[in-house]
């Protein structure tokens, strides 16, 4: 399989990706915010040993030294989703165990010792908390986390405490931000405690109207059930946003359409910002059978185009070269 | 009072910025404060918040005995300065003053998830029709489909005259 971010295009939908995390502790040693180098260093030396034998079980994961990563590769997981902004900000001391496809990966010594992540194409919550649950009970059978019979798994955060899960999916609502009612769709999603974000999580602004629904409640509520919530008020957004697109002026959304499409061919410099906006309609146009005859993978394309993606790729530098050189890469791909 | 910005709605976030030392003050409505980049999708830092909630305990906390963790060595004052608990030992040395604030952000203090060692994931869930008519229906109603909600709540009527 490849990335999510690739597979997503097959399947063309709003959804664009699910994220399921947990969030774990070693029973015996303080939280990474109590930690020192040495402690670290013995956290990442039982994590390894433990992904070493998981490699014999089938479950084949890649572990590495974030020290060893150099800088544009560590923005670059970032805009893949493989590792958090919060992880990315301070590498010393930390490592990350990948699957090959990245759809799996574990941050150790981010805020807790252990952050299991799976991200999948589409709107699957279930599939992604099944593999995430069976990664979780195999390093939780060897290592031995910090769990409490009444509170549940112990994290350093209290918000996290109980399941450690947060559940997210990501959503591409062009209409609903357009019209303003992304606004009550938050306050809406906040009263059954759920959040919607921007692309990049916690204090991160929409880019490409893209947005980050997910749970926030962890104690006092099963996995399942915490799942289920997600799953019902995402469809309703889904509905909305559906619905919302019938409303609109057809020719109008067209003319934006093939506007994004002509700058975007043919343009020799987009900045992130422009890029952003107009890769945006370029997914509504597929979604709404404006664009059709032509292969496109705009999710593909949009991860692909980010900056550190781009500086990684074509080892450019300044501000320029990189515009130039997602105007080379985005001029290919249409 | 209506917002400032485009006169119509009414205000319902009010932004305090200073920069410089110069203190500017505005009132919007939420689509005004949301185009501007405020509202709740912005969103504060989650530990932030919760250190000023813990602090608030602090005070009921130094009349007691101003205790370490055995485990690691934290205070409570650590805890609530930083919003971040020092180890799994200090969920039960400091088990008093974190309760309330568990209770206040989850909404309850009892697990009922996953426990670990069971092989098979252990789900207590509800299989209650009716909680979970409910749930739909607060989504329903959030997202403002009326329509199926009435349908929703019909039902659910409908089941509790049933029990």
């Amino acid at each position: 399989m490849a990335s999510w971010y690739i597979e997503t295009d097959k399947l063309n939908e709003i959804a664009v990706s699910s994220r399921v995390r947990l969030a774990r502790n070693l029973k015996d040693m303080p939280f990474p915010c109590r930690m020192t180098k040495e402690m670290f260093a013995s956290l990442k030396n039982r994590v390894k040993t433990t992904i070493d034998e998981l490699a014999s079980e089938g479950i084949k994961l890649r572990f590495i030294e974030m020290n060893d990563v150099p800088e544009n590769e560590v923005g670059a997981m970032v805009e893949r989703h493989v590792i958090s902004p919060d992880f990315a900000a301070n590498c010393n001391n930390r490592a990350i165990a990948i699957s090959d496809d990245e759809s799996i990966s574990i941050m150790i010594g981010e805020e807790d010792h252990i952050r299991i992540q799976v991200i999948v194409a589409g709107f699957n919550l279930e599939d992604a908390y099944k593999t995430a649950d069976m990664l979780d009970t195999a390093l939780g059978e060897r290592l031995g986390f910090a769990y409490d019979e009444r509170l549940g798994f112990l994290t350093e955060c209290p918000t996290n405490i109980g399941t450690g899960l947060r559940a997210s999916v990501m959503l591409h609502l062009p209409v609903c931000e357009n019209n303003g009612d992304i606004a009550s769709i938050a306050d809406a999603a906040g009263k059954i405690g759920l959040t919607v974000r921007g692309m990049y999580g916690e204090g991160s602004k929409a880019k490409a109207s893209l947005y980050q629904v997910s749970n926030q409640i962890t104690l006092g509520i099963s996995e399942k059930n915490a799942i289920k919530n997600l799953n019902v008020i995402v469809h309703q957004i889904i509905d909305r946003e559906k619905q919302s697109r019938k409303l609109i002026d057809r020719v109008k959304i067209e003319d934006s359409v093939m506007r994004a499409f002509g700058t975007l061919k043919y343009a020799k410099l987009i900045s992130t910002e422009e890029f952003m906006k107009l890769i945006s309609l370029i997914k509504l146009g597929m979604n709404e059978g404006i664009i059709d005859n032509v292969n496109i993978s705009p999710i593909r394309l949009l991860i692909e185009a980010q900056p550190f993606m781009v500086m990684r790729k074509y080892s450019v530098s300044t501000s320029v070269e990189r515009d130039e050189a997602r105007a080379r890469i985005v001029g290919e791909f249409l | 009072m209506l917002c400032q910005k485009c006169g119509k709605n009414p205000a319902t976030t009010h932004i305090k910025t200073v920069i410089n030392g110069k203190v500017t003050e505005q009132n919007l409505c939420s689509h005004c404060a949301t185009n501007s980049g405020y509202s709740s999708l912005g969103g504060g830092s989650i530990s932030n918040l919760l250190a000023s909630m813990l602090g608030q305990s602090m005070q009921l906390h130094r009349q007691k005995e101003g205790g370490t963790c055995k485990c690691c060595g934290a205070t409570f004052a650590d805890i609530a300065e930083s919003g971040r608990v020092g180890c799994a030992t200090c969920y039960s040395e400091f088990e008093e003053e974190l309760l309330p604030y568990l209770k206040q952000i989850h909404g309850s203090v009892n697990h009922t998830g996953k426990i670990p060692g069971s092989k098979e994931l252990v789900i207590t869930s509800t299989t209650d029709p009716i909680a979970e008519l409910k749930t739909k229906l607060a989504a329903l109603v959030a997202t403002e489909n009326y329509e199926e909600a009435a349908v929703v709540r019909d039902e659910i009527k409908r089941l509790e005259g049933e029990k």
